[in-house]
């Protein structure tokens, strides 16, 4: 790689020394438990707006989903649309709020003690402290695998120190500083990510000729899918897979509505509304926060896919070949060989800043769930500062032994898996709970148990992708899944969700019927 | 329909409910600008 090293060092310092900084200031600003876990809700629009993007984002979006683009195509911008129409209008409108206004009621500190105060039900706090400590890791390692990746060839590391410095510096300031430092930090490195993106677009389309002239070029590649992908439904990157394919329900089921929907019930974002002052902030945040996303994945998503056009230009290799196979690499690739230096020296810094905001916020969740809502639920200590700290110290170890053992194209999968596995078993019970006058905590236990199991089954036993690498079912049945095609592509979340939605819904409106002796409104 | 070399419509409205979304976005954060504060009893 020609970028200058030393040029590459320096600024690298720079970013890490302001980082740290920040994350100081949010270390003194924090007084006691409250500000450590929800930034004594008080916090400042814009701050909340980045904060929630930068989080929503992560390598994963940027490397793993432009990936995705560069194999898929651009339907993926309909994740796009998701994640502005769902995981930032709805949510903020429809739920942050309503969310807010409880949270703040009720001294919510935590997702699952949100739950656990609306419900009045510590065994739903335990139910949902359990789903997080046990799947945020999985998504946690795939970030840190896509910062390490790209940390690997630009610094020249090996993947190993990659991994660890990038895990350990991260954790420095979460530790901490909590989540004002990890809000504070987020913002200025969501401001990086958005100079990183515009830029990332604008030179993309100089580099195949402008947006018309690159869209054609890619548009008269659709010969060039390769066989594999043509037989299951690919027609061509800038066009739909055909309706009802193998490919068709990848992209709509699992990235598209997996990822889309799955933002909507995410703990780590959940607790940024808890942190805001009033309903003002976060109508505030929205004007923001749109615009942000669609720089975001918007612009991931199309570079993502135009990256074919520049990779058969300069090798006559499509972007999957020119990668190796390993869907993870085309964007490093890419920004590697396409870009000026100077560019990979800020594209380096927008995929720190996205990764490191993500992993962020996951430590602070992961470790506050693993304390306050685990192991110290009932007891003085889960509000203790000191046992938070080592409650996050102790996931991030968890999730980085984790980082090394998954496998290689595993970015995308691991980021849709959790927020299918998120959607499917807190979705309803949490929609119920902060808009129904009386919700049914039994309907919120069956709700959750339903979603997380029918899940673990449809991705275990039924769901190709994942259960043929693990193995369960062939071990149990002797066949590597139990339903033919199209059951088999079909994303779990697209049936566990409206499972735990039906049983919601029915056992809510009993519970409405049969109201319980001594019931009240909330 | 050609839209900026894109054949499939089903991509270009995507790209166009996203920009679309963006600026939802934008006219709800203008318009709610000043609703909900702590003081204005919304």
């Amino acid at each position: 790689m020609a970028v200058d090293t030393l040029l590459m060092t320096v600024l690298v310092l720079i970013y890490l020394g302001a980082t740290l900084v920040i994350g100081y200031i949010g270390y003194k600003q924090t007084k006691n438990t409250e500000d450590y876990l929800v930034a004594g809700r008080n916090s400042h629009p814009f701050v909340i707006a980045l904060s929630y993007g930068a989080t929503f984002i992560s390598t994963s979006a940027i490397i793993g989903f432009g990936g995705a683009a560069a194999n898929l195509g651009m339907g993926v911008i309909w994740l796009t649309v998701l994640n502005i129409g769902v995981g930032i209008l709805l949510a903020f409108v429809l739920f942050g709020k309503k969310t807010r206004e409880i949270g703040q009621r009720v001294k919510a500190v935590t997702f699952p003690d949100l739950m656990c105060k609306i419900y009045k039900s510590p065994l739903l706090q335990y139910i949902s402290g359990f789903i997080i400590v046990i799947s945020m890791p999985l998504y946690t390692a795939a970030i840190l695998i896509g910062g390490a990746r790209f940390i690997e060839p630009t610094l020249n590391l090996p993947y190993t120190s990659a991994l660890l410095i990038f895990a350990v510096i991260t954790a420095l300031y979460v530790v901490f500083g909590g989540i004002i430092a990890v809000m504070y930090t987020d913002a200025f490195q969501g401001t990086i990510m958005l100079i990183g993106m515009t830029l990332l677009l604008v030179l993309t389309y100089l580099a195949i000729g402008g947006v018309t002239a690159g869209n054609t070029a890619l548009t008269n590649m659709a010969d060039l899918v390769p066989k594999a992908l043509a037989s299951q439904g690919m027609t061509g990157w800038t066009s739909v897979p055909e309706l009802g394919s193998p490919i068709w329900f990848t992209l709509v089921t699992t990235i598209v509505l997996g990822v889309g929907i799955g933002v909507l019930a995410q703990p780590q974002l959940v607790v940024r509304f808890m942190t805001a002052k009033d309903n003002r902030s976060l109508n505030r945040a929205v004007l923001v926060g749109g615009p942000f996303i669609l720089m975001m994945t918007g612009v991931a998503f199309t570079v993502g896919a135009l990256t074919n056009v520049y990779f058969y230009q300069h090798s006559g290799q499509i972007a999957i070949d020119a990668a190796g196979g390993n869907v993870d690499a085309v964007m490093p690739l890419f920004i590697n060989l396409a870009m000026p230096d100077i560019f990979v020296v800020i594209f380096m810094l927008t995929l720190l800043s996205a990764a490191m905001s993500t992993l962020s916020a996951l430590y602070h969740a992961m470790g506050t769930a693993l304390t306050v809502d685990l192991w110290g639920r009932g007891r003085e200590c889960a509000l203790s500062l000191r046992s938070n700290q080592y409650g996050i110290i102790l996931m991030m170890i968890v999730s980085t032994l984790l980082a090394f053992v998954l496998p290689i194209s595993i970015i995308a999968r691991a980021t849709a898996m959790f927020m299918g596995l998120c959607a499917a078993a807190f979705l309803p019970a949490f929609a119920v709970g902060v808009y129904a006058k009386v919700p049914s905590t039994r309907a919120a236990i069956a709700s959750m148990l339903s979603g997380a199991v029918t899940w673990f089954f449809w991705t275990a036993f039924v769901h190709t992708a994942e259960a043929k690498p693990l193995g369960l079912c062939q071990y149990i049945f002797g066949k590597p899944v139990l339903l033919p095609l199209p059951w088999s592509v079909i994303d779990p979340l697209v049936i566990a969700l409206p499972v735990s939605f039906v049983v919601m819904c029915v056992l809510q409106w009993q519970a409405g019927k049969h109201p319980a002796p001594g019931t009240v409104a909330a | 329909m050609l839209v900026f070399g894109i054949p499939d419509p089903q991509i270009w409205i995507g790209y166009l409910l996203a920009l679309g979304f963006t600026l939802a976005c934008i006219v709800y954060g203008f318009m709610n600008w000043n609703r909900g504060g702590a003081n204005d009893g919304s």
